[in-house]
């Protein structure tokens, strides 16, 4: 137990020297980082969106003028402060892209795969995130604002939320088919199906446009409810598939190995 | 091809077929002015369907030589289907 | 790919039970909405995906037993009743949208338009799939078993989605 210096050397005990080994000489310093970027950044983005700011599950469409305002004012505090938050933490989610982007580079096909979902899901943030915050944050400030305008940052900001999804769409095809013709088993094949999955239900938000209430509308059973459900399930995975990525990581160009315990298992 | 399973997925298909058809002619009107609701036909619609589903599992998707535990897992999904939509119809139709 | 067939599966449930909620619901309108559906356009496209499933699952085994050109025979009669059904499903949503039933006539049709265009959608994706199956068939380089039954899982995934569909907008009342 005595204490080797040099790389690759056994780790001190003790929590804080381990942090600040880890901190001085894990190669995988980076991966874990975003990793831990991403795991707070989901679950700040729930605690916001859902119980600061109110503004999920949405709130119905087919409110009236007095009713929407009547929102706005019960949220008064909430949509500034959760939001406040939301505006300070984006940067987190260029860790979370740059994390996914890389376990495409990882793999056995075009880097053209991890540059296009980078690029791509760059753009992701202001449709599915800022442009709404930013929408009820102005609805919020003003409470004596002309009602038409407060109906329409509200009609604004949950549309956006809701009914747009194309770029996410396109994201999660990209890494479908990345994984798909993956030679690296990077990550297992059921995961590409899942993203398929997740896809159809980003295709199925496209009739929020036309219902302000039943189940096509953006708060309606298959447009939000449904899609919910995908979404955390398929969330779940990709963090944990992510994780293991980063446990199994080799920094080879190979494929890449299987954990300890699984190869135990298959030996 | 082996003689055997040609004539096998061939009988399944033509009582897939005659199911779909038979499908039809209860869902179908006899003559009537309007269509006419009836609990019965949907649940023998809806019971052969879920029949016509397990089948193409069992025989073109060959879960009948599947492992067990995907076997029980596509029964499952088929239990599951039918007790939801035959549960909420009945259910919804009798309140 | 069953993890595909499993996940697709369960999520379309979801929607079924969904239509079939709003359908105890208001089970009138939904009636006589559906009695302004030719059941004819159904029925005749439930059996030309049977016959698509049929021929995929005779491509398979003659390609398990290494009969290619066969396999190669029934791939495109799979393709081709695929595209069949396309056909056939465009022109129904034509004769019916000059009739003035669209997309937001009522809840029943958009359920109606929204179920078969979803189905729909995984129709134009299984027949990529097909692509991938021939690109596997026609040389003796690549031939996967696994990828030709893989895809075929896939096509199967599609007629049984068609089949509860047709169960439930077609010919139950």
């Amino acid at each position: 137990m005595s204490a080797i210096t040099g790389a690759g050397s056994a780790r001190p005990g003790g929590l804080l020297e381990r942090i600040a080994w880890h901190w001085r000489h894990d190669p995988k310093l980076e991966l874990w980082l975003a990793l831990a970027a991403m795991v707070l950044f989901y679950n700040l983005y729930g605690i916001v969106f859902f119980l600061v700011a109110n503004a999920q599950p949405p709130p119905d469409p087919a409110w009236e003028l007095p009713r929407v305002q009547q929102w706005f004012n019960d949220n008064h505090y909430g949509l500034p402060i959760g939001f406040g938050i939301i505006f300070i933490v984006t940067f987190l989610t260029a860790a979370c892209n740059a994390l996914i982007a890389y376990s495409m580079r990882r793999m056995s096909v075009s880097p053209a795969f991890a540059y296009a979902y980078f690029i791509i899901y760059s753009f992701s943030a202001i449709p599915g995130m800022l442009l709404t915050c930013i929408a009820l944050v102005v609805g919020a400030m003003r409470p004596d604002r002309d009602p038409e305008l407060i109906l329409w940052l509200y009609d604004l900001a949950f549309m956006a939320f809701d009914g747009t999804m194309g770029v996410f769409l396109v994201g999660t095809t990209i890494w479908m088919v990345a994984i798909l013709l993956d030679k690296n088993r990077v990550f297992p094949k059921w995961f590409a199906y899942l993203n398929l999955c997740n896809a159809m239900t980003e295709v199925v938000v496209a009739p929020a446009w036309l219902f302000t209430d039943g189940v096509f509308a953006w708060d309606g059973a298959i447009t939000w409810w449904i899609d919910m459900i995908v979404f955390v399930v398929y969330t779940g995975c990709f963090i944990t598939l992510l994780r293991q990525m980063i446990l199994r990581e080799d920094f080879g160009s190979g494929p890449l190995p299987e954990l300890p315990a699984a190869q135990a298992a298959t030996s | 091809m082996n003689a055997a399973f040609e004539k096998r997925l061939l009988v399944v298909w033509l009582g897939l077929s005659a199911m779909s058809i038979l499908q039809w002619w209860l869902g179908a009107r006899h003559g009537e002015a309007v269509l006419a609701a009836s609990a019965a036909i949907t649940v023998s619609v809806l019971v052969m369907a879920l029949a016509k589903v397990w089948f193409i599992m069992r025989e073109f998707m060959e879960v009948r030589h599947a492992p067990p535990l995907l076997r029980r897992l596509v029964d499952g999904y088929l239990a599951l289907t039918g007790v939801a939509l035959l549960g909420i119809y009945c259910f919804g139709m009798a309140s | 790919m069953w993890a595909l067939v499993l996940f697709e599966g369960m999520l379309f449930t979801l929607y079924f039970a969904v239509y079939m909620v709003c359908r105890v619901q208001s089970p009138e309108l939904f009636l006589d909405s559906q009695a302004l559906l030719d059941p004819r356009w159904g029925v005749l496209n439930t059996l030309v995906m049977l016959t698509s499933s049929w021929s995929i699952a005779r491509c398979v085994q003659a390609s398990r037993e290494g009969a290619y050109e066969q396999a190669l025979r029934n791939l495109a009669l799979t393709f081709f009743f695929g595209l069949v059904f396309v056909v056939l499903k465009v022109a129904e949503w034509s004769a019916e949208i000059r009739q003035g039933l669209t997309f937001t006539t009522n809840e029943f049709f958009s359920f109606y338009y929204f179920l078969t265009a979803i189905h729909f959608i995984h129709l134009l994706v299984g027949f990529a799939v097909l692509g991938i199956v021939a690109y596997q068939l026609r040389s003796p380089a690549r031939r996967s078993q696994q990828i030709v039954e893989t895809g075929a899982t896939y096509w199967h995934l599609v007629d049984f989605l068609w089949v509860i569909i047709f169960a439930l907008l077609y010919v139950m009342r």
